[in-house]
């Protein structure tokens, strides 16, 4: 699902149907909610189809997508004046989603599923600019510089906020199987467990 | 701040390839001769491939996907329609000739272009086939059906998959190459020949594959213009395979590296049967054939 604006130069391609994960994972990440995620991308998808004309040749046509999102939902908020919605997330269209892929074998699916079902809940319980920040950087892939634009804070504060989110992570997923069963040395600041400290 | 704490902080940037010079000597001075800040290097470098296993964190629901795709399709035409004859067939005959700020010489080029078109078009009346169709699949199910009824002549017979893309070489506007057999034994599906199909003002590449009465077609061209959606989506891997039955033939869609395909055919088993056409001599074969 390819566009390319037709305004003579020569313009970064947009490949909506390649970012709709990403674009719908941090929608959820922000609004925390199903149906106000879809109107979000959707929305976001809709501006970026009549601004693309606009969009220089040295785009980041990626970032540029994440920040449209963000902003629409920073308007959304400013308009309804209220704290965003905390309603927690049905995973049960997800499950449905990866079901239809039959082609994984069965155990693989099974075990990988549970892994990720393990870390989209430990990430759910972090606080908003952890998600944030987590999303953008390990699933995204997007640059601490890139981010920081997008989130218009300097680099360092990017660095260190996502040093806080992945040991706050790394903390909820110790009480999960993902990281086996063992504890964390308080004294050093260390997990003693096989997973993360093999 | 104990030195550990600061080498701490390093971690992330060092598993990022961001660290250089005196400060990566350093930090991996500290590593040779701290266990603590091993592990916890180990432990941050676990967490990082736990996190890319979980990507995508969530995946769109196909209503969405529906929806997104039906507003690219609409925008796309909208596009379409508001380009001229003239605006058309600058697009059509090359981005050297949209340089706005030479229009004199875009002219010039362009008269070159009608005279050399209509010649063409006067002596080689088959060399491109206008398909007139509203959507991709449309046009690939129409020109399938010209095919099938005789309508269609090939612009090159050959079972030759080298001669073949050999044959596209300059004709349409983007590269690729045929997948040849690197195992021995007969394949199933023959490569047949291939012909030159025009959709929205752009060469697509047409490739047909024969097995005894059966024809399969392959039709080829630049995601520009070819937008892929709709249908019943299964993902592969970073594929989106979309399948539908359209005027009684099987047609499966999908892009991929620029490329969008749309492979038409009346094969009477699995959709998935009809990929066999380019995977037959893949070692992943197997995944594409019959329970039957």
């Amino acid at each position: 699902m390819q566009l390319r604006p037709s305004n003579g130069h020569t313009p970064p391609t947009i490949d909506l149907q390649e970012c709709l994960d990403g674009l719908y994972s941090y929608a959820l990440v922000l609004s925390r909610n199903q149906a106000e995620a879809e109107d979000l991308v959707q929305e976001t998808c809709l501006r970026a189809l009549r601004a693309m004309e606009k969009l220089r040749p040295d785009s980041n046509v990626k970032s540029w997508l994440f920040t449209i999102l963000r902003n629409i939902w920073l308007n959304q908020l400013r308009q309804r004046k209220t704290a965003p919605d905390m309603v927690e997330l049905d995973t049960s269209e997800y499950v449905a989603n990866r079901a239809v892929d039959s082609s994984r074998d069965p155990y693989a699916a099974y075990v990988s599923d549970l892994e990720g079902e393990q870390v989209r809940n430990a990430i759910e319980q972090l606080p908003f600019e952890f998600r944030e920040v987590i999303l953008l950087r390990e699933y995204e892939v997007l640059s601490y510089e890139e981010i920081a634009e997008m989130l218009r804070c300097p680099v360092g504060t990017v660095m260190s906020r996502l040093a806080r989110a992945r040991s706050k992570l790394r903390d909820l997923l110790l009480a999960t199987a993902v990281g086996g069963s063992g504890t964390k040395d308080e004294s050093t600041g260390n997990c003693q467990r096989q997973s993360f400290c093999r | 701040m104990s030195p550990c704490d600061e080498y701490s902080l390093k971690a992330l940037r060092y598993l990022d390839d961001r660290l250089h010079g005196q400060e990566l000597d350093d930090f991996r001075a500290h590593l040779e001769a701290c266990s603590n800040c091993r592990a916890s290097l180990e432990s941050e470098r676990f967490l990082s491939q736990l996190l890319h296993r979980s990507r995508p964190l969530y995946s769109a629901p196909p209503a969405l996907r529906a929806r997104v795709a039906a507003a690219v399709e609409q925008r796309s035409a909208s596009i379409g329609a508001r380009e001229n004859s003239y605006e058309r067939l600058l697009r059509i005959v090359g981005s050297g000739f949209a340089d706005p700020v030479r229009p004199v010489a875009r002219l010039r080029l362009l008269a070159a272009t009608l005279a050399v078109t209509a010649l063409v078009l006067a002596f080689v009346p088959n060399a491109v086939r206008q398909v007139r169709a509203a959507n991709y699949v449309e046009t690939a199910v129409t020109t399938h059906r010209s095919y099938l009824d005789g309508h269609l002549a090939l612009g090159i017979r050959s079972d030759s998959a080298a001669e073949v893309t050999s044959w596209f070489t300059g004709k349409v506007p983007f590269q690729f190459r045929l997948p040849q057999s690197t195992e021995g034994g007969v394949p199933i599906y023959q490569l047949a020949g291939a012909s030159l199909v025009s959709y929205r003002g752009s060469p697509a590449a047409l490739l047909i594959y024969e097995k005894q009465k059966e024809r399969i077609s392959l039709l080829v061209a630049s995601s520009q213009s070819a937008v892929v959606a709709g249908g019943e989506e299964v993902r592969s891997g970073a594929l989106m395979f979309h399948y539908r039955t359209d005027q009684g033939f099987k047609v499966v869609t999908w892009s991929n590296h620029g490329l969008s395909y749309a492979l038409v055919s009346s094969v009477s088993g699995s959709a998935r049967e009809s990929c066999m056409v380019c995977h037959q001599s893949m070692a992943d074969r197997q995944n594409f054939q019959s329970d039957r």
